[in-house]
């Protein structure tokens, strides 16, 4: 056996490659949905002076380079800050962030698209704004939210491919390492893309039941 | 009692109630009269709450609504009752009606469903208990609306307009619930475009013009030529309503 061929060490080269590109993927999902929901209530309150920051963050965000926002995030901040961190922060942070940012935009709207009029009406009857936006807005705006956000996420999971670049031993990054042993490019590249496929595929399959299931349980109709 | 005394509000700076005082007594049938605009919504606004005084007090069962804790005493003692019913459409009938009487009044979720259903068996709605506002005609999401406010026990009912979203039909029989709760002695302030229904079942009726209440008088009286038909501007208001 030549150094350059395939060996069956490969197969679990690439596990630990979709491992790590997953890991990320979950962290960077859980920490963003949490603080896009954040941004999102802090904005719905109008929390003086936070909407024009939260806003102009995020449209940052959206509209720059992941990869440039995560060249900045890995050499920028240290030079600037004079910290050290490790590629698997920076990507965490960096894909959290993004996340965050499109969830923002989604949850937002969400909570746009409930009338006005059935929060005066809880109001009267006296529940709280805690109770209202438990009772009244989240259910609502999260029957709107699943589909965009699953939209979104299988966006993500493609996106933590670019950590590679910063060091991450990501499947991408695993994909590299194939690549240049068994100069096999074809071969190489087309498994990496397949794997990432089925877990996009897979992932948008579980999404599609959540929002069956939320969408069960809010049957009005609407939206 | 809701006591309404010297109340303005302005939008910016455009005057919308001027000086309105009012005084709603337990039992009493209050009636709002008025041309489009001249302040009917605001002023309901303003003792539920939804909107803040500019000047002046209103206190409902002596409870200031622009204090804090004298709003939650004033929102428990009401229970407004919308003209485009503002149901949450996520809920059944049910879970609207029993939602603040389980989450403001603590009422455990057997004896408020109970309460519920009797409401809705009350205005013919005992079938549609699990169907959501979506499944309902217009004038079925209105007595929806009808029994969230009532299951909350309230000492005084606020109705805005309440049967003017719907057709001829479905207000007869929304209008029907309200007269037989008003016989049964229910207390409410009324603001409605249904003349001949509101001489029928108020005790008094008030009548606002650009934002000042400019008469207040026991409803036979409102309607004789010597009271309400006395002033002019009342006078051509009901003549336009009548040919409408
Ligand atoms: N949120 C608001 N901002 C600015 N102006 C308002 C607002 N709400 C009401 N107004 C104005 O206040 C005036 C009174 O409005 P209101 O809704 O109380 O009238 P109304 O007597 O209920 O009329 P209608 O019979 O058409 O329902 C109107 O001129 C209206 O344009
Ligand atoms: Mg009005």
């Amino acid at each position: 056996m030549r150094y350059a061929d395939f060996t069956p060490y490969d197969i679990i080269l690439l596990l630990q490659g979709l491992g790590v590109t997953l890991a990320l993927f979950v962290g960077t999902t859980l920490i963003g949905l949490f603080l896009g929901l954040l941004l999102a209530i802090v904005h719905h309150y109008r929390i003086p002076g936070c909407r024009p920051v939260i806003v102009v963050v995020t449209e940052a965000l959206k509209n720059s380079p992941v990869l440039v926002q995560l060249f900045l995030v890995f050499f920028g901040i240290p030079a600037f800050l004079h910290i050290r961190m490790t590629p698997v922060e920076a990507a965490t942070l960096t894909i959290s962030l993004n996340t965050a940012a499109f969830a923002f935009v989604v949850f937002r709207s969400g909570i746009e698209s409930i009338d006005r009029d059935q929060i005066e009406a809880a109001k009267v009857f006296g529940l709280g704004r805690s109770q209202i936006l438990r009772l009244v807005i989240a259910p609502q705006a999260a029957a709107f939210a699943v589909g965009p956000l699953v939209g979104i996420l299988v966006n993500q999971l493609q996106v933590t491919s670019l950590i590679s670049v910063i060091g991450v031993f990501d499947l991408t990054k695993i994909g590299n390492i194939l690549n240049l042993r068994t100069l096999q490019p074809f071969i190489v590249w087309a498994v990496i893309g397949l794997i990432y496929y089925l877990a996009a595929k897979a992932l948008a399959h579980a999404g599609g039941r959540i929002e069956a299931a939320l969408r069960k349980s809010v049957k009005w109709g609407g939206i | 009692m809701i006591v309404a005394e010297n109340v303005e509000k302005r939008f910016r700076d455009v005057e919308v109630l001027k000086r309105v005082n009012l005084r709603v007594e337990p039992g009493e049938v209050v009636t709002i009269l008025g041309a489009s605009g001249s302040g009917k919504s605001t002023l309901i606004r303003c003792i539920n709450g939804l909107e803040t005084l500019s000047g002046g007090k209103i206190t409902v069962d002596g409870h200031d609504v622009s204090t804090k804790a004298g709003l939650v005493a004033a929102r428990r003692a009401s229970a407004t009752v919308f003209q485009l019913f503002n149901l949450y459409p996520h809920m059944t009938a049910l879970q609207n009606i029993t939602l603040a009487p389980v989450e403001v009044l603590k009422l455990p979720k057997t004896d408020a469903e109970a309460r519920a259903r009797a409401l809705l068996d009350r205005v013919g709605l005992s079938a549609q208990a699990d169907a959501y506002p979506q499944q309902l005609s217009g004038g079925q999401r209105q007595r929806v609306g009808i029994c969230r406010a009532l299951a909350m026990q309230p000492r005084y009912l606020l109705l805005d307009e309440v049967t003017s979203a719907l057709d001829p039909e479905m207000t007869g029989d929304v209008l029907r619930i309200l007269a037989a709760l008003a016989a049964e002695g229910t207390t409410m302030v009324f603001v409605t475009h249904e003349i001949e229904f509101a001489r029928h079942i108020s005790s008094r009726i008030v009548f606002l013009e650009q934002g000042e209440l400019i008469v207040d008088l026991p409803t036979a009286k409102f309607f004789a030529e010597d009271g309400g038909l006395a002033v002019p501007r009342i006078r051509q208001f009901l003549s336009k309503m009548k040919k409408d």
